[in-house]
C-alpha cells in the first residue's frame, strides 16, 4: 500500500546538520478511495435509468346529452367481458339469451390468439405494407407517406370491431392488458363501455361459473 | 537486488471512480417522497413518459394522489384552486407546495401539512384529494381544470417567449396528464378518476406502465 514513510531521520534532534528531509511522496489513498467507491456504490444503486414507459389514451370528451348516445352495435362484432380472478369471457356477434361465452385467459394462447385469428385479414394486408415500407429508401419521404396513408385507409376500412366491457372484479391490470393486445395484434377499432356489462352477460357469465 | 517496497500506485484507480462518482451524480435525478407506492401493470408500449406531466397516482383504494412536474405551474394551479374555494396562502406556503411531491389530501388540510418539516410529513396518513363520482364539482375536478387551462398558458406564454427571441421552440414540454394506477386496483375505481378529469376536459392521458418482452404473434 501506499505509504507516507514516517521518521524521516530526527527532525529535531540535538546537534548534527539540519538536512532537508527525504520524505517520499507518497499519499496514502486508501481513505480516499474507499470513500469514492462508496458514493459511487450509493449513486449506482439508487440512480434510475429507464424512464417509465406510457400507453396512450385518447378519452372521447364527455357530451351533455348523453341519451343520443347509443352503444355501438355490432352484428359480428367480438366482445370481451372482464371480471374478477383475472378471468375474461369472449363471444362474437350481438347478445342473447343463448349466446354461449368462452372463457380464455391473457395469455399469448389465449387472448392474443383470439384476436390474432380475428383480425387475420388486417395483419396480412398491414405485413404486406411493412414488407414494402423495408423495400423503400430512408430518403424517400413521399413514398413513404404514401405507405403511411395506406396503412391509415386498412386501419379506417377494418371492420373488425371488438367491445370491451368490465364488471366490479375486473383490474386496472386486466385493462391495461387488453389494450396491450389490441396493439399487438393491431386492432384499429375498439371500444371500452362506459356503462361496463349488461345484466344479462352478468348471468351469463354467473351461469359459466357454475 | 534492493527489495521493492509493495507499493501501489492508485491513482488511475481514484481517478476512475471519481469520474464514475461524477457520472452517476450528474445524471441521477432523486425522487420526491410519494404518500403512496404504486406498482403499476406492465406493457409492451415502447412510448416513453413526457418530459412535463400532471402525475395522477391512483391507489388500490380508489384515492387520487396528484403532482406536477413544473413547479412554475405547479404554484400557479395552486394558487388558482385555492382563490377557487376562497382560501388565502402566502406565498411561502406557495412556494413550499411546488416542492412538496404529490399530494393526495383536501384542499383545507394543505397548509397545516405544509408547515411539517420532510420527514414527519411521510407519517402523515394521505387518503387522496376528494372527488366526487356523481358530477358534482369536486376538488380534484378543480385540480384537472386548472392544470389543463394554465398548461396551456404555460405553453403559449413559452413560444411567445421563443418568438420574440427567436430562439427555437422545444414543443415536448407540454404537460400532459400522465396516470400511474396500481396493477391491482379495480378498473371501475381508476375508471371514476379518469372520469373527472373527462369532465374537466382532459381527453388524453398517458397510462404509466412497467416494461415488458418484445411480444410475437405466434
Amino acid at each position: 500500500m501506499a505509504q507516507i514513510q514516517e521518521s524521516g531521520g530526527g527532525g529535531h534532534g540535538k546537534g548534527g546538520k539540519k538536512r532537508a528531509k527525504k520524505s517520499s511522496t507518497h499519499v496514502d489513498m486508501t481513505p480516499m478511495v474507499d470513500l469514492a467507491f462508496l458514493l459511487l456504490t450509493f449513486f449506482v444503486l439508487t440512480s434510475t435509468f429507464s424512464k417509465p414507459k406510457v400507453l396512450r389514451m385518447i378519452f372521447p370528451e364527455k357530451l351533455d346529452k348523453i341519451d343520443n348516445v347509443k352503444a355501438p352495435e355490432v352484428k359480428d362484432g367480438l366482445t370481451l367481458l372482464l371480471t374478477d380472478k383475472d378471468k375474461i369471457y369472449y363471444y362474437r356477434g350481438s347478445l342473447k339469451p343463448t349466446t354461449e361465452l368462452i372463457p380464455i385467459d391473457y395469455t399469448r394462447t389465449g387472448l392474443r390468439k383470439v384476436l390474432v385469428d380475428y383480425n387475420s385479414d388486417m395483419l396480412l394486408k398491414l405485413q404486406d405494407i411493412q414488407k414494402r415500407m423495408n423495400k423503400v429508401d430512408e430518403k424517400d419521404t413521399a413514398a413513404k407517406r404514401k405507405l403511411d396513408d395506406e396503412v391509415l385507409q386498412v386501419q379506417t376500412a377494418s371492420k373488425q370491431i371488438v367491445l370491451v366491457k368490465n364488471d366490479e372484479g375486473a383490474t386496472y391490470r386486466n385493462m391495461i392488458d387488453v389494450m396491450d393486445e389490441f396493439m399487438i395484434t393491431q386492432i384499429a377499432k375498439y371500444f371500452v363501455i362506459d356503462e361496463g356489462m349488461a345484466k344479462l352477460e352478468k348471468d351469463l357469465i354467473k351461469k359459466q361459473g357454475n | 537486488m534492493p527489495r521493492s517496497n509493495p507499493t501501489l500506485d492508485m491513482t488511475p484507480m481514484v481517478d476512475l471512480a471519481f469520474l464514475l462518482v461524477t457520472f452517476f451524480m450528474l445524471t441521477s435525478s432523486f425522487r420526491t417522497p410519494e404518500p403512496v407506492v404504486v406498482d403499476p401493470p406492465t406493457s409492451t408500449t415502447k412510448i416513453e413518459i413526457p418530459k412535463q406531466v400532471f402525475m395522477i397516482t391512483v391507489d388500490n383504494k380508489g384515492g387520487a394522489f396528484i403532482d406536477i412536474t413544473n413547479a412554475a405551474v405547479k404554484s400557479r394551479v395552486f394558487e388558482k384552486v385555492c382563490n377557487q374555494y376562497g382560501m388565502k396562502v402566502d406565498s411561502l406556503t406557495v412556494k413550499k407546495f411546488a416542492g412538496s411531491g404529490a399530494i393526495g389530501m383536501k384542499l383545507s388540510s394543505i397548509p397545516q401539512y405544509l408547515e411539517l418539516e420532510a420527514n414527519e410529513r411521510t407519517k402523515v396518513n394521505q387518503t387522496g384529494v376528494p372527488y366526487d363520482t356523481t358530477g358534482k364539482k369536486s376538488e380534484l375536478y378543480w385540480w384537472a381544470f386548472y392544470t389543463r387551462t394554465e398548461a396551456h398558458a404555460d405553453f403559449k406564454m413559452r413560444e411567445e417567449e421563443a418568438k420574440t427571441r427567436k430562439l427555437p421552440f422545444d414543443k415536448s414540454n407540454y404537460i400532459q396528464f400522465a396516470v400511474k394506477a396500481a396493477s391491482d386496483a379495480k378498473y371501475d375505481a381508476v375508471k371514476n378518476v379518469i372520469q373527472i378529469f373527462r369532465d374537466a376536459k382532459v381527453k388524453q392521458f398517458q397510462m404509466i406502465t412497467g416494461l415488458e418482452a418484445e411480444p410475437s404473434l405466434k
